[in-house]
């Protein structure tokens, strides 16, 4: 299962927004900082924090807050 | 410091993810630190990421790093930038596979005019970035790597032999420039291993090719080259004996049961640390033992052991005896004229380490490894400190002065009075004019005195050059000699000349030749030459810092008068016709233009 939470906890740090400011709504197109610097940090923080690897067609797609959940979801459900 | 910095910096040190990361380095950077650093990063891949692990380095030295990330491969504009905002170290890093799309795979199919071209292209753009970055502190230079292993074992692979010689072609334009140094990147890679270093998804994407893994090893290696950014440098290793010299306890096991045999262990790896200690001590750093024994045991294996590499002749000064060890090392401290700081502690008993911790925590402590097979892997680490930043050829010989420096100590207590003293030693002082083959010492003087610095002004060896070159400055040296020997260049004396005005820009000596009017002589010729070119005052000004009350009062003892009193120091003057520095009749002194 994912863990919400500490998944906007991440974005929140990496991006350098509040954390009550990340919702289902957010993407690389509404949050400044996620540009591709940022993006590749949060890529590398989420596998740093979820011990996964994300696949590099997903590592170049997942945009938004919806996308990532359905990405991390997947790959936490294939380890369990 | 206090608890919660405390907790910040073991966050940082252990932390595992990088928003962990990312958190304890922007909590940390809102404290006040001592120092702030602006630093360039300029690469012909992305690099963005590493301005992090700078930063991380830095607050583990207790700095403040402020990144700048020059453009994508643009060495030359990045330079222009970097001096733009005041950004005065710089680290380049020029990416081998990426000089020309894949360059590696090209490689063996490549003309070799369009190779050589490449290379001279490589050469000559690098050359204009570090001619034009001549005017900044510290640059580093990244030499080229590959992306892959060997595929010929042999070591016969064309884009090996294309990347050796390119990488020639780096470092030797690298060596034209005092201010930059080379960071070897194919020992990094060795050393965390290939597919650790890259990250394949964000180099073909993004051109991001290193790791989390790679970026930290690079930053922690220019933190140790650049001696934590400048905020120490390690002069003394202070050995305890029993376990660390040698295997066992020699009141206990006696000359012939301590462990020391080079061909079987544990002697062997005692032996093997001892020779790296050694070769330590030539390469400048100052021996100390710091034992809890008796005195005559002790010196029974430094004199008769056969297994001995280190002999009484290597060791600065001993402090075998029973006193607790910080008292000692403090007395070790005074002795040799250095700060707590500069002193590294290697002992293998986890009471007297932490002892040490807890009274001196500014001395670097080391315990030796319970497991004594990382015992060596242990040692690395302190020769790091030592030996990373490089050394210069004066500091190699510096063990004889200063045990020349401990003898004249003893023959001191023989005199009637200091001056009588003073006239048995024979001194002679060389007072030198712009001496260009001596601009990496003035400069690393200049770095590592703090007691004797009228205002801790650091020069680095460009701006030396740069000073010596013009007209208006007079960059003044000094050797002082006496009949023990020879101390090396111990002092400097900046003037800049101002319309009919003298300014001592900074006056630092080492520590090692104070106390015989060495600092007082010199003035002589530098008011005659300031009379010479028509100057009518010569004006000087003391700062103080955390380190430097030992010459607080200086100038004052120079006989010169006070025009002004500021908060963090003093500014005197005086007409260079009603000047005369104190008598120093027992010094003989030479000018050599």
């Amino acid at each position: 299962m994912l863990n919400e939470d500490k998944l906007k906890q991440v974005m929140a740090v990496v991006l350098k927004v509040d954390v009550s400011s990340i919702n289902e709504a957010s993407s690389m197109d509404n949050i400044k900082t996620w540009d591709s610097l940022g993006h590749m940090n949060l890529i590398l923080a989420l596998e740093d924090e979820f011990k996964i690897t994300i696949p590099d067609e997903d590592a170049g797609n997942i945009s938004s807050y919806k996308l990532i959940k359905v990405v991390l979801g997947e790959l936490l459900d294939g380890v369990a | 410091m206090n608890t919660q910095d405390n907790n910040a910096i073991k966050l940082l040190e252990d932390a595992s993810s990088l928003s962990e990361l990312m958190s304890a380095v922007d909590a940390l950077e809102k404290n006040d630190t001592s120092r702030e650093l602006n630093w360039g990063v300029s690469s012909s891949v992305t690099m963005s990421q590493f301005g992090l692990y700078l930063r991380k380095y830095g607050l583990l030295s207790n700095i403040k790093i402020n990144v700048l990330n020059g453009n994508y491969d643009d060495p030359l504009g990045d330079i222009d930038l970097f001096l733009k905002n005041n950004v005065d170290h710089a680290i380049f890093l020029p990416f081998f596979d990426n000089l020309m799309p894949s360059f590696e795979a090209q490689l063996a199919c490549m003309s070799e005019d369009l190779i050589a071209s490449k290379e001279a292209e490589l050469r000559g753009r690098y050359r204009l970035a570090l001619q034009k970055g001549g005017s900044m502190k510290v640059i580093f230079l990244c030499t080229l790597h590959s992306m892959s292993p060997l595929i010929d074992f042999s070591g016969n692979d064309v884009s090996r032999a294309i990347l050796n010689r390119f990488n020639i072609a780096l470092r030797e334009e690298a060596r034209q420039f005092p201010n930059v140094s080379v960071i070897d990147t194919e020992d990094i890679l060795s050393f965390i291993g290939y597919q650790r270093a890259f990250d394949s998804r964000f180099y073909f994407r993004s051109k991001a090719p290193y790791t989390s893994a790679f970026l930290d090893e690079l930053a922690k290696r220019v933190c140790l080259a650049t001696r934590g950014f400048g905020s120490h440098f390690y002069k003394a290793l202070i050995l305890d004996c029993d376990n660390t010299l040698w295997g066992g306890v020699i009141g206990e096991d006696l000359l012939s049961g301590i462990g020391l045999d080079k061909h079987d262990y544990p002697g062997n790896i005692f032996w093997k640390i001892q020779n790296e200690i050694l070769a330590l001590e030539k390469s400048g750093a100052l021996l100390c033992l710091c034992s809890k024994n008796n005195l005559a045991d002790v010196d029974e294996v430094l004199e008769k052991h056969p297994s001995m590499v280190i002999r009484e002749g290597h060791i600065a000064i001993k402090k075998v005896n029973w006193e607790n060890k910080a008292s000692n090392i403090r007395s070790l401290a005074q002795e040799l004229n250095i700060g707590l700081d500069s002193m590294v502690f290697l002992d293998d008993s986890s009471f007297e380490c932490e002892a040490v911790r807890q009274q001196l925590p500014m001395v670097k402590t080391f315990q030796v490894p319970k497991n004594l097979s990382d015992y060596p892997g242990l040692f690395s680490e302190i020769k790091k400190l030592f030996l990373a930043g490089g050394v210069t050829e004066e500091s190699k010989s510096k063990t004889l002065q200063y045990r020349q420096r401990s003898e004249a100590e003893a023959l001191k207590a023989q005199f009637e009075n200091q001056d009588e003293y003073l006239a048995s030693l024979g001194l002679k002082v060389e007072l030198s004019l712009n001496l260009r083959s001596s601009i990496p010492r003035i400069s690393e003087l200049s770095m590592k005195s703090n007691q004797f610095n009228l205002t801790t002004t650091r020069y680095s060896e460009s701006e030396i050059l740069s000073m010596m070159d013009r007209d208006n400055f007079a960059v003044y040296s000094l050797v002082v000699s006496d009949k023990f020997g020879n101390a090396g260049l111990t002092g400097v004396v900046i003037v800049k000349y101002e319309g009919d005005k003298a300014v001592v820009d900074n006056f630092y000596m080492s520590c090692r030749v104070i106390g015989r009017g060495v600092e007082m002589v010199i003035w002589h010729q530098i008011i005659a030459n300031a009379i010479n070119r028509g100057c009518t005052h010569l004006h000087a000004k003391y700062i103080s810092s955390a380190k430097n009350s030992l010459v607080n009062d200086f100038y004052d003892r120079l006989g010169l008068p006070v025009v002004d009193q500021f908060d963090a120091g003093r500014e005197y003057s005086v007409s260079l016709t009603d000047f005369s520095p104190p008598p120093t009749l027992w010094i003989t002194t030479e000018y050599v233009e």
